[in-house]
């Protein structure tokens, strides 16, 4: 269970203030999908982020009852200095997850075979978020939150990600923010639209998408 | 019922905050030492040739040891102490930055980043400590301290001290890039106002009028009075030392929690 209570968050650069959410209240409802939509800078990272808990709202509650990923993203958290293994390891112990079987499975999974020996510096971003994409899988989570990281990697990898993410589905749920209608029609059943003038909530793919089309 | 679960959530918190706490002192082990089992010794090595270094130095430039009957026992009860307080003030400013990335995980916050390197230094400095005064009295240079528990509670507070200026070090320069530069011009003076070398008892009253504010001088005071059987140091405030170590410690993990929301992270 994941609810929002009179959430709010406010950024500031360079002396301006962005209020992102400004008294968000939303109970995520069990047992569905959700997608996020919404044009960039309309706060989805922002939200993911928040649900996640790597970062606090400036004011207002986040109730969550169950285990929740990190935020999914391109950049990932990754140590630059360590290697993709040592970055599994961390990850695993700091999750609680069996170390040697988490590398395992995303030695398996990530296919980047050598370069796991590597410091993550010398990664291409597409071998980046293979690993970021592969080390989450290899956790089981209750909810599993994307930010747009689907769609990396070769067509192969696509689409073996999709399925790998399908067999999750059963037990874990989905949060994800994504620019692709065909993932959010595939794995996702209702969803937040986000804009500049309001946040909505749609029960249906369908009208979500309609109502995101019609904004532009 | 309730209270089961309040005690249950409670457990899984410990469990988790104890998960995190070993995955980043381990990580911290590995960025400092590398991954080689020599890194773990060079840790060790470095502080200690260079403390060695010193104590030669000091023993050609002075000729009487200023108290005892060892030069060497005398500069190191003041210089592992002294580094051991500037290498947590340093080391901790730049703990935040240098983990920004494994933020990202929401399990992982600022404080356990700090804490779990403020345990790796203090643990560090515990065998190097262990083994420099192993090593004087093996060599005949130092007799086993007379009284152990003053030299470890000396050593605790001394640890806090660090801390507590490694924490505030961390959120000045989480504010003032430039603060790395200042901090080390700040604390240099140490070196020569904390009784590394002289016995701060000997000075005349005006002086150490001015020297008993620095609570460096107090850790390392404290250090000698645990290990010499005859030292009695009239300067020596305990109190005034563990007030304002925990004062820092305090003023730091304020400053953390208050700039923690926007754009702390």
């Amino acid at each position: 269970m994941i609810e929002l209570h009179a959430v709010s968050k406010a950024y500031f650069a360079k002396g301006i203030r962005k209020q992102v959410f400004d008294g968000l209240t939303f109970t995520f409802p069990a047992n569905r999908n959700v997608a996020l939509l919404g044009p960039n800078g309309a706060g989805k990272s922002t939200l993911l982020r928040l649900i996640s808990g790597a970062e606090s709202p400036d004011t207002g509650r986040i109730v969550r009852r169950a285990s929740l990923s990190w935020p999914l993203g391109f950049s990932g958290g990754f140590n630059g200095s360590m290697t993709g293994i040592e970055n599994i390891r961390f990850v695993a112990r700091t999750y609680g997850a069996d170390s040697d079987e988490v590398v395992d499975h995303v030695a398996e999974f990530s296919e980047l075979g050598t370069s796991l020996r590597l410091p993550v510096k010398t990664y291409s971003t597409g071998m980046r978020s293979r690993l970021a994409f592969s080390m989450s899988l290899a956790i089981n989570f209750d909810y599993y939150l994307i930010d747009e990281i689907l769609g990396v990697g070769d067509a192969s990898f696509r689409k073996k990600s999709n399925v790998a993410l399908r067999e999750k589905l059963p037990h874990s749920r989905l949060i994800m923010a994504s620019h692709s209608m065909s993932h959010v029609r595939e794995l996702c059943d209702c969803g937040l639209l986000l804009s500049p003038d309001g946040i909505w909530f749609f029960d249906n793919v369908e009208d979500l998408i309609n109502a995101y089309a019609r904004l532009h | 019922m309730r209270s089961a679960t309040i005690s249950d959530s409670w457990r899984a918190l410990a469990a988790l905050q104890m998960r995190v706490a070993a995955s980043l002192i381990l990580r911290e082990t590995r960025a400092t030492f590398g991954t080689s089992h020599l890194g773990y010794l060079w840790a060790i090595i470095t502080p200690v040739a260079s403390i060695v270094l010193l104590t030669v130095i000091f023993t050609y430039a002075a000729r009487h040891p200023p108290f005892g009957t060892s030069l060497a026992l005398f500069f190191a009860t003041g210089i592992i102490m002294l580094q051991l307080v500037l290498r947590l003030a340093e080391s901790l400013m730049t703990a935040v930055e240098a983990n920004r990335a494994l933020l990202a995980y929401p399990p992982i916050k600022r404080t356990d980043v700090l804490f779990a390197r403020a345990i790796l230094i203090v643990l560090t400095y515990l065998v190097i400590a262990g083994v420099i005064y192993g090593g004087l009295i093996a060599l005949g240079m130092a007799t086993p301290p007379a009284h152990l528990e003053d030299v470890l509670f000396a050593f605790v507070a001394a640890s806090l001290l660090g801390t507590g200026m490694g924490l505030i070090n961390a959120m000045l320069l989480n504010r003032w890039d430039s603060w790395r530069r200042i901090a080390p011009i700040l604390t240099k003076p140490l070196f020569f106002i904390s009784g590394v070398f002289f016995v701060p008892d000997y000075l005349p009253p005006q002086i150490i009028e001015w020297l008993q504010w620095n609570p460096v001088l107090h850790a390392i005071e404290w250090t000698r009075e645990g290990y010499y059987p005859g030292y009695e140091s009239q300067v020596l405030d305990k109190t005034f030392l563990l007030l304002t170590s925990l004062i820092l410690v305090f003023i730091g993990l304020a400053a953390e929690r208050l700039t923690r929301r926007n754009g702390g992270l």
